[in-house]
Order: C-alpha cells, then structure tokens, then sequence
C-alpha cells in the first residue's frame, strides 16, 4: 500500500488488523502520535487525513491507501503551527505534553479553516482531546492567542 | 483490550461489488465509519472474518434534493451533513443532532447509516428522521425495498437481511415546518446521550396543524408517541399546551433504571425536553409564545 506521509509517499505492508496509529507509531517511527485509550475517545492519536483531525486508532492501516496523512512532525515549518506552539509555550499549556501533538492539530486545522474563532468554536474543536493534566484554560487561551497573532487585523 | 485480529478487509469501489461480496463470503460484515465497531472488536473481539468496506462506494455517500425528498447516502459522514445547508434548513433537527454527537475527529468518520444500523437506542441521528417521516432503502443482490424508519428498529436488531445494505435514506421536505433535537448527556460535549427526543411541527396560524415526538434512551428502540401526537395535533399553541405535552410525554414514557440514570429521571427530563423542543420548534417558524 502506498499513502503520502508528511508530504512524502510511503510503500508498506498494510495488514488489516493494524491501525493506522500502530503503523504510524510501530513501524515507520512517528512517535508523535500517542497511544491513549485506543477507543477514539482522548485524542491523543489525532492525526489529519486529507485535511481532517481524525483518531488515527480508529482507522484500519489498508483504509488510507493513496490518501493524505499529516502528523506535527509534517508541520514543523508551518507558519500556523509555529504560532501555536509559540502560544501554547507563552502561555504554559504544556504540562505533561502527551496531548500536545493532537490539540496542535485540532488546534491547526480549525484556525486553518476559521481566522477568528469564538472561544465556543475553540471548545468544539478539541472537545475530541482530552489534557488529563487538565490544563484546559491554557490550551484555550493559546489557541485564541494565535488566532489574534495571525488574524489580518 | 484485545488485539484486532481474524479478520481481512475487503474495499470494493461499487455496492454490487459489496451486495456480492456480503452474500458469497463467510461471515463477512459491513463497516462503515468504524467509530462504533473498531472500539467495540477491541473490547469484545471480531467475529467477523471479512469486514466490508463501505467507504469507497461513491453512490453511498452525499446529499441531494430529489422530487421534494432530500435524500442522503447513508455513508454521508457527521461533518458533511453538518455542513449541509440543505438539511440545516429543512431538518434543523437532524442539523443539531450531529452538531452534539462526537467529536471533530469522530463526526469526520462516523456516518449517518452507521449510527442508525449500529441501532443503539439512544441513537442521536434516530428521533430526527423518525419525526420528520424517514424511509430507508434496503438493498440486496435480488431485490430492493423502501421501508419507514419506524419499522427498521426491533430490539437488539434491525430489519436489515443478512445480504442486505442500507442505501438510501430520504424524508419530504414539507413548507412551514420546523423541528428541534434536545438531548440530556452526563457532559455537554463528546458524549452519549442519557435521553434524546425530537419534535417536528407544522404551525397553522396559531395552531398545531401536525405534530410528531420521537425518543430515545427510553425503551430497547427509539420510539414515537404516537398517543401524545394525535392529542397535541390542531390544538393552539401557548404556553398551556407546553405544560400539558410535557405532562402526557411524562407520563406516555416508561425508561428503565440504567447505568446513566434512573428511569423516574428520564421520564421527568422527557417531558421537561419536550416543551424546549416545541418551543424552539414553534419559534423556527416564526411563532411567538406569550
């Protein structure tokens, strides 16, 4: 099977009892893709497929075949992820870190689609992510944050 | 937890290459969005030892207006009838059902005909189409059938045949009608519901020319009151009727005790959500309440 990782394509053998969060993290190293509940229900294994935040333990390796998968490491140069995770550095929304990676995507892919958005809009976007630190309001305010850095006035 | 295992992955690209498959392999199971049954498989294992693969059927997915029906391919994701204008403005229901179910990551899989076959009773996307009259289309290699969506819910199953697929459903759009979805969960987001109902109306005047109420969470299958339906239906609207809705939903329900609530809180939520939805619902089509 062939699918595009980071911008790159990558040939592997996709077994169908395999998730994609297994076969990114196993077998091609992108260990920025945490395991959490396995279940779709923390977050923490967000990955986007052509675009969209998904929990990449949720989809079978075989169903990404010629599709587009990005993960943080894919968006190191991003001027939007850069400004987030400046925000999240500013205003300490790092604790344990094990969320980062999937609220940085969550967080990238709504400011991607939405310049300005409400701290309700900021809430729906990484309800799908759970801070088991709890450090909510952080992570709230730096998405916000970015929002106002990059926002055309 | 257990590991995923026994089973292969079939991806056909049409849904007779699915109807064959489903009707020629051993033990073979479709999957649609996977939000349902991948956790499910880690929890219980697969039984199945081949999944079919919906999602590369292009006649499954989408939706369109068709003959005064909208229509919606039951492998339509979350998201994308979330951004339907379409159903925002003729099923506001349905429209804030999907709004609450899930979470970004999970509405971007999960698809509308997954969540009514996987037929949990408390179903989000159940009361919705129920009150605004949905029909399902269900297909196998011989034949192919319309059916409404009250007969395709049975306790801990479906109507659906073993060769069978859902792939269609659709409901009338109806001029001067409006409907609202109200649910009760243990948080506000990413979780399932303790009891969800939708009302649909049509206003006359100051009347109540049609009304529907569906709920869900209440018995083994989201169900219609028909009973309270047919007393509320040509009555005025005020804010007497509400109390007096809220009482018969009250009472025309009887939940059980189940691990997120008690029944006797169901049933008072059931009626106190039914006056919130015939209120948002009146209001939608321009009615006023005193």
């Amino acid at each position: 099977m062939i699918f595009e990782l980071n911008g790159k394509n990558v040939g592997v053998e996709a077994k169908p009892t395999v998730t994609l969060l297994d076969l990114l993290r196993g077998e091609l190293g992108v260990t920025s893709v945490k395991k959490g509940c396995e279940q779709g229900e923390c977050g923490a294994c967000t990955v986007l497929l052509d675009g969209d935040p998904v929990t990449s333990c949720l989809i079978l390796a075989p169903q990404v075949e010629g599709r587009r998968v990005l993960t943080i490491e894919g968006l190191v140069d991003n001027p939007l992820v850069r400004e987030l995770r400046e925000a999240f550095l500013r205003n300490g929304a790092v604790q344990c870190g094990y969320c980062t990676p999937g609220m940085l995507l969550s967080g990238y892919a709504l400011l991607r689609d939405n310049k300005r958005p409400s701290e309700e809009e900021v809430k729906t976007a990484i309800e799908g992510n759970i801070c088991r630190c709890t450090g909510y309001v952080a992570i709230i305010e730096s998405i916000l944050d970015a929002a106002e850095r990059i926002a055309p006035d | 937890m257990k590991p995923l295992t026994g089973f292969e992955l079939l991806r056909p690209s049409t849904l007779s290459g699915a109807l064959e498959l489903l009707a020629t392999l051993e033990l073979a199971w479709p999957i649609a969005g996977g939000t349902d049954l991948i956790p499910q498989f880690k929890d219980d294992g697969c039984e199945s030892k081949h999944l079919v693969d919906l999602s590369l059927i292009r006649e499954l997915n989408g939706i369109k207006m068709e003959d005064n029906f909208i229509v919606i391919g039951p492998m339509t994701t979350q998201t994308q009838v979330i951004s339907s204008q379409l159903i925002e403005e003729n099923a506001p229901a349905l429209h804030e059902a999907v709004k609450l179910m899930g979470s970004p990551q999970i509405r971007n899989r999960a698809t509308i005909g997954g969540n009514l076959c996987n037929a949990s009773p408390a179903a989000d996307t159940a009361p919705p189409l129920l009150v605004h009259d949905a029909e399902v289309k269900l297909t196998s290699l011989e034949d192919s059938r319309w059916i409404p969506l009250t007969d395709f819910f049975a306790e801990e199953c479906t109507a659906l045949e073993p060769n069978e697929l859902m792939t269609s459903i659709r409901f009338p759009v109806v001029h001067g009608a409006s409907s609202s979805f109200q649910r009760i969960g243990r948080r506000r987001g990413f979780t399932l519901s303790v009891l969800n109902l939708a009302v649909y109306i049509e206003r006359d005047g100051k009347n109540l020319s049609e009304v529907k109420i569906a709920v869900g969470a209440v018995a083994p299958t989201p169900i219609m009151l028909e009973k309270v339906e047919r007393e509320l239906k040509g009555m005025r609207m005020d804010t007497n009727l509400l109390e007096h809705a809220r009482k018969m939903v009250s009472e025309a329900v009887n939940p059980r005790d189940s691990a997120r609530s008690s029944g006797e809180y169901k049933r008072e939520m059931a009626g106190v959500l039914t006056k919130r939805a015939l209120s948002a619902a009146w209001t939608r089509v321009g009615g006023k309440l005193p």
